[in-house]
């Protein structure tokens, strides 16, 4: 039922993720049902679709904050481990941001991006701080650093997350619906990190509903109905000459005028 | 009715010995049951069959029963069935240890699931450990949270301490009630009993007060 896919521009990149025919069930609810699609080096993959599509679930199976009963993925080459040492060695190199932020409240903004280097890397606060002062200046906060969470506003809090997933030098970055519990009037900013990213060429998947970014800075794009990919294809198809009638219908919904 | 408060001056020596017994029997019990209750949190929540239902069996078997019925046992029990001859002091810290052991490991066992799963998850997709997630995220968030708690439970318990003068630990309340034996001053040694557990008991609180707005966190 997957249409013929037309060829990728950025094909010449190495496949980062392979998601070859993933099922994850809760009970009796399948929540995906065989999803196939890759991820390659540089681009910017954009998962969209209705709410309980999948969409987040496929995104939580890729670091394995949720197990597979089904299919496998492949990170950079090698199958996902399933035990928790592998698991450990493999998500860091998998920054994951997500949609409620969870920045440690008890850490400053500098201390959240520094976490990740001092515990698991095993680097000196000197050296951490270091990078965390430059990753809060790369996302715009560079004079946050001493505040904690809850002096911030959401669109902050979420850039200092993204800050504290780029300290891990990640070769992916995982984005669960980032700007979906934000004021409307901070979306933009988070939305302007992402782009920076993805013009860096930061591999990225994004599972979002902000249509006008995933038209704009998505290289890919799947569309998942009920737990499967019902299309993929560059944005410039998906939004201009949706193939299937449930992407016609999900755009349609949201008020999509192509 | 004439009061003779000379009295309370004549046995101020007994006092003051009797108040450092009951300070030094808070201290030590919860010495033992602030470690103590954290491991047998963590066990109820993380170990295997049958740890953590035994565990849990503590837990519930201590805090539902009468605390001065557990002073008693230890009294008569203990020393049959470890078959040594303990003093009156180590049997109240044992009594008093089982049950705020007991009240401890519920308060971690709460304060640690009261943290949002994603905290976990985020600190896991670092490439954290679960015990690296549970140390660095998880604890210094919920000891925060868990304050308020621990804090009353050591008001109760420097309170508390009064129940074992029933086996003759001689702390505070056993000497005030020696002495109101001896002189028959009832209502001189009583007061002077609630005067003393109030002004050690206040500066607890106050501090506890403090504490709690120095490592408030707001979310």
């Amino acid at each position: 039922m997957t249409p013929i896919q037309p060829p990728r521009t950025k094909a010449a990149g190495a496949k980062i993720v392979r998601y070859n025919g993933v099922v994850k069930r809760y009970g009796d609810f399948t929540a995906l049902d065989g999803v196939t699609l890759e991820v390659h080096a540089g681009e910017v993959v954009c998962l969209i679709g209705p709410s309980g599509s999948g969409k987040s679930t496929l995104l939580r199976c890729t670091n394995g904050l949720e197990s597979l009963d089904g299919g496998d993925i492949e990170f950079e080459g090698a199958r996902l481990a399933r035990d928790e040492r592998g698991l450990r060695v493999m998500r860091q190199r998998m920054g994951m941001v997500f949609q409620s932020f969870e920045l440690f409240p008890h850490l400053t903004a500098r201390q959240n991006v520094a976490e990740g280097p001092r515990t698991v890397l095993g680097m000196t606060a000197v050296e951490a701080n270091r990078r965390a002062n430059a990753l809060l200046d790369k996302v715009g906060l560079a004079d946050k650093g001493d505040s904690y969470p809850s002096a911030l506003s959401g669109g902050q809090q979420q850039r200092v997350a993204i800050a504290r997933a780029l300290a891990m030098n990640p070769d992916v970055m995982l984005f669960d619906e980032p700007t979906s519990a934000l004021d409307p009037e901070t979306i933009g900013e988070v939305l302007g990190v992402m782009k920076k990213l993805a013009d860096e060429g930061m591999t990225m998947v994004v599972v979002t509903h902000e249509m006008s970014f995933a038209r704009r800075v998505g290289d890919w794009v799947a569309v998942f109905d009920a737990g499967r990919v019902v299309e993929q294809g560059p944005p410039a198809q998906i939004f201009d000459a949706p193939a299937t009638e449930r992407t016609r219908d999900f755009l349609s919904h949201l008020g999509w005028s192509g | 009715m004439t009061l003779d408060w000379a009295v309370v001056w004549q046995h101020r020596d007994a006092l003051v010995a009797g108040a450092r017994t009951t300070v030094l029997l808070a201290v030590a019990t919860m010495a033992i049951a602030l470690p103590c209750g954290a491991i047998v949190a963590v066990l109820r929540l993380y170990a295997g069959e049958p740890v953590r239902t035994l565990a849990t069996a503590y837990v519930e078997f201590f805090r539902n029963l009468p605390l001065i019925l557990v002073v008693y046992w230890a009294f008569y029990v203990l020393p049959i069935l470890t078959g040594l001859g303990l003093s009156p002091f180590a049997t109240g810290l044992a009594a008093l240890a089982l049950n705020v052991t007991a009240y401890n490991a519920e308060t971690f066992r709460a304060g640690i699931n009261s943290i949002r799963r994603g905290q976990t998850e985020a600190a896991m997709a670092l490439g954290m450990s679960r015990v690296q997630a549970l140390r660095r995220i998880v604890i210094p968030q919920a000891l925060r949270r868990i304050l308020p708690v621990l804090a009353s439970t050591w008001v109760s318990l420097f309170k508390d301490t009064s129940l074992v003068s029933v086996i003759a630990v001689t702390e505070l309340a056993y000497v005030s009630m020696q002495i109101r034996a001896q002189t028959f001053r009832v209502l001189e040694m009583l007061t002077a009993m609630a005067v003393i557990y109030w002004f050690l008991g206040y500066p607890q609180a106050k501090l506890v007060d403090w504490i709690q707005r120095r490592y408030a966190v707001t979310e």
